[in-house]
């Protein structure tokens, strides 16, 4: 193509057209998986929720009575928050820290061989699985970090607003790379840390860079780690753009009202999948992209959804036709559910692959989102389950009838894509393959 | 020798602002007053610009100074074509993220402020400005490690986009840091925003080798700021 010249002494080519998998690249394998959601702690009790399409949300009280559109959600139980800070004293007023330490601690402990010492009240914890093989045979130096969060330590700077007491730690977690820094340290994870911070896409794109870190051959092992709070900060914000619905969400429902926050960690550790011996997950296509039209909206045209799924199944070498799961967005809220029901139609046509959403099992975990989604995906995979839609009542007549309402087995769940769109226009998609089953 | 080059760059600081052709200028003298003392109020887009732009004004400044940098390469985005506007990838850096809008919804909560209040709301401005759609990425580097530019590079070694914009903006209060952060981890506040546009080697006359630098030492370098770059950097704008 030809280049299309722009200002003087400016001028930008055409980029690659082609499949951009590369013959003979490395194969990335989701190896572990950590959890704390509103569903408790660790996959079990995830994945029994998934099976029962048992939601999650709930009023919560040490939010309610503010004013607030809604305090429904998916809040961590206080029993779990208990739990976590008698383990950790230091890092009590550290909530973010607290989610994402105990996902990491979930993670290490699922990891081939055992783990480490589990989060206190987690399945793993009971069976008292220790270090594992595969993290202690990774140098810390080839051990690396990816943190997804939006908001990270807020609670921090709502403190000391309120001129409260707070810790220095909780503070300095306020700036979501310092708490990747320290979740690093805390690991022993040497390796390369990044962090990224881009509205609800982040656990998308953290999976994404962590994938290139091993891809690119700069990590062995690499924990990405989504974590955000059920905060003041987020509830004022979404009260006043008035998208909670008080009743919980109903994500592509006809009667749908709005989202249900939620607040939690996911962690997946990602490794060569030479490293591994049991079937696994793969990552083998990412996409994302911007729909250059609005801040706190989505396009209505579902085009830039639609780009970054071409993108993800172009870099998995992989036709729309051959995706048998779609893990939606599905917000909840009006405007979002109608531009993935138009981006889904736009990318497989007439015959678009089941899809459901997890919002309802614990709310918008925004920057946790991509990570505890993914995860989801997983026990799917795993399973060889097609998930329901917790929350789901009546079905939109204008979105694909191939909506999941409750969940069924599946005949054969090899191809996945997951996807997720966010503030400032922004979009991204996973394509993911199972090798089992 | 890489195919790809930088094709312009930009700086903006509290030592003035340009680009790779036009070398750093000295503010105009009704803001350079302000903007040293970190009164970007000061800043308007007609400061330095003719073009329009109705949405500046409800802006947060990150988002302000991330959009000006942009404008700034005055690389001629108005006249790509929409194919190409779809090859256009973005990747933010910030360290100081949006901490200082953080702090003004709290103080008084607007709806019109909690928009901004996300480090990667200055990518969905320059996205909707110029209409780019292509690959997206915000990061907050952590101990040092930028990686824009290198995300960037990724991108079009892949095949992934025709070009990027890669843009470094950070804007932290001296007292703010200092309220939040311990002696040892606090920044010394202040503000800059630079930009660079990487794409395939053309022939072209501002086309410039890509070195292994962080992107803001890498703008300061290629708009002028030449051999004293590396002390400027620490000495006067640096945010950690």
């Amino acid at each position: 193509m030809d280049p299309a010249v722009t200002a003087p002494g400016v001028s930008i080519a055409a980029g690659g057209g082609e499949s951009s998998r590369r013959p003979g690249a490395t194969s990335v394998a989701i190896a572990a998986s950590g959890e704390v959601t509103a569903l408790g702690l660790g996959r079990e009790r995830l994945e029994q929720a998934v099976r029962a399409n048992a939601g999650g949300l709930r009023d919560c009280p040490r939010l309610a009575g503010k004013g607030y559109q809604s305090t429904v959600g998916g809040y961590v139980p206080d029993e779990v928050w208990r739990s976590l800070r008698e383990r950790d004293p230091a890092h009590a007023d550290a909530p973010a820290f607290l989610l994402a330490d105990a996902a990491l601690r979930e993670a290490r402990a699922d990891l081939p061989g055992g783990g480490c010492q589990a989060a206190p009240g987690s399945p793993n914890a009971r069976t008292g699985r220790r270090d594992s093989s595969l993290f202690d045979s990774v140098p810390a130096s080839r051990r690396g970090l990816v943190l997804s969060t939006t908001k990270a330590e807020i609670t921090a700077l709502e403190s000391a607003i309120r001129r409260q007491p707070g810790s220095e730690v909780a503070r300095r977690h306020l700036f979501p790379a310092l708490l990747a820094a320290d979740l690093g340290a805390a690991h022993d994870i040497a390796g390369p840390v990044q962090c990224v911070s881009i509205a609800c896409v982040s656990g998308l794109l953290a999976i994404q860079q962590g994938a290139l870190l091993i891809e690119e051959d700069k990590a062995d092992l690499v924990f990405v780690i989504g974590v955000d709070l059920f905060s003041d900060f987020v509830l004022s914000g979404f009260t006043m753009l008035r998208s909670l619905d008080p009743g919980g969400c109903r994500p592509f429902d006809a009667g749908r009202n709005g989202l249900s926050l939620g607040e939690g960690a996911g962690a997946v550790a990602l490794a060569r999948r030479d490293a591994l011996a049991s079937p696994a997950l793969l990552v083998t296509g990412w996409g994302s992209s911007n729909d250059a039209n609005h801040l706190t909206g989505p396009s209505r045209d579902g085009s830039g959804l639609a780009l970054a799924m071409h993108r993800a199944l172009k870099k998995a070498g992989v036709a729309p036709r051959a995706i048998d799961f779609v893990h939606a967005h599905g917000t909840g809220t009006s405007y979002n559910d109608a531009m993935e029901g138009l981006a889904l139609r736009s990318v497989f046509g007439a015959e678009v692959p089941p899809y459901c959403s997890s919002k309802g099992l614990f709310g918008h975990t925004l920057g946790a989102a991509g990570l505890l989604e993914t995860i989801v995906c997983l026990i799917a995979a795993r399973q060889q389950l097609l998930p329901g839609t917790p929350g789901l009542r009546s079905p939109d007549p204008a979105v694909p009838d191939s909506l999941l309402q409750k969940p069924r087995p599946a005949r054969s769940l090899r191809r996945l894509l997951k996807i997720n769109a966010g503030f400032g226009g922004v979009n991204a998609a996973l394509a993911l393959e199972w090798e089992g089953g | 020798m890489s195919q790809f080059a930088i094709l312009a760059a930009s700086f903006m600081g509290r030592e003035g602002c340009g680009n790779d052709r036009t070398g750093l200028r000295p503010w105009p003298a009704e803001v350079s007053g302000p903007l040293e003392r970190g009164e970007l109020e000061a800043l308007r887009w007609s400061t330095l610009f003719d073009s329009e732009t109705s949405r500046f004004g409800r802006m947060d400044m990150l988002s302000r100074l991330g959009l000006m940098a942009v404008e700034l390469l005055d690389a001629g985005f108005e006249t790509l074509e929409a194919a190409r506007r779809d090859e256009v990838g973005v990747c933010v850096e910030t360290r100081s993220g949006c901490t200082a809008t953080d702090d003004l919804f709290l103080q008084m909560p607007l709806a019109s402020t909690f928009a901004y209040t996300l480090p990667s709301t200055v990518l969905g401005e320059i996205c909707i400005r110029h209409r780019f759609r292509g690959p997206v990425l915000c990061l907050l580097p952590v101990s040092g490690q930028g990686g824009s530019v290198e995300t960037a590079l990724g991108w079009l070694n892949r095949g992934e986009a025709g070009a990027c914009v890669c843009v470094s903006c950070d804007l932290m209060d001296k007292r703010f840091a200092a309220s939040m952060l311990s002696p040892h981890d606090a920044p010394s506040g202040g503000w800059q925003s630079c930009a660079v546009l990487i794409g395939r080697r053309t022939g072209a006359r501002r086309g410039q080798p890509w070195r292994p630098e962080p992107l803001p030492r890498l703008a300061r370098l290629l708009v002028g700021l030449g051999g004293d770059a590396r002390g400027a950097e620490q000495n006067s704008s640096s945010l950690w």
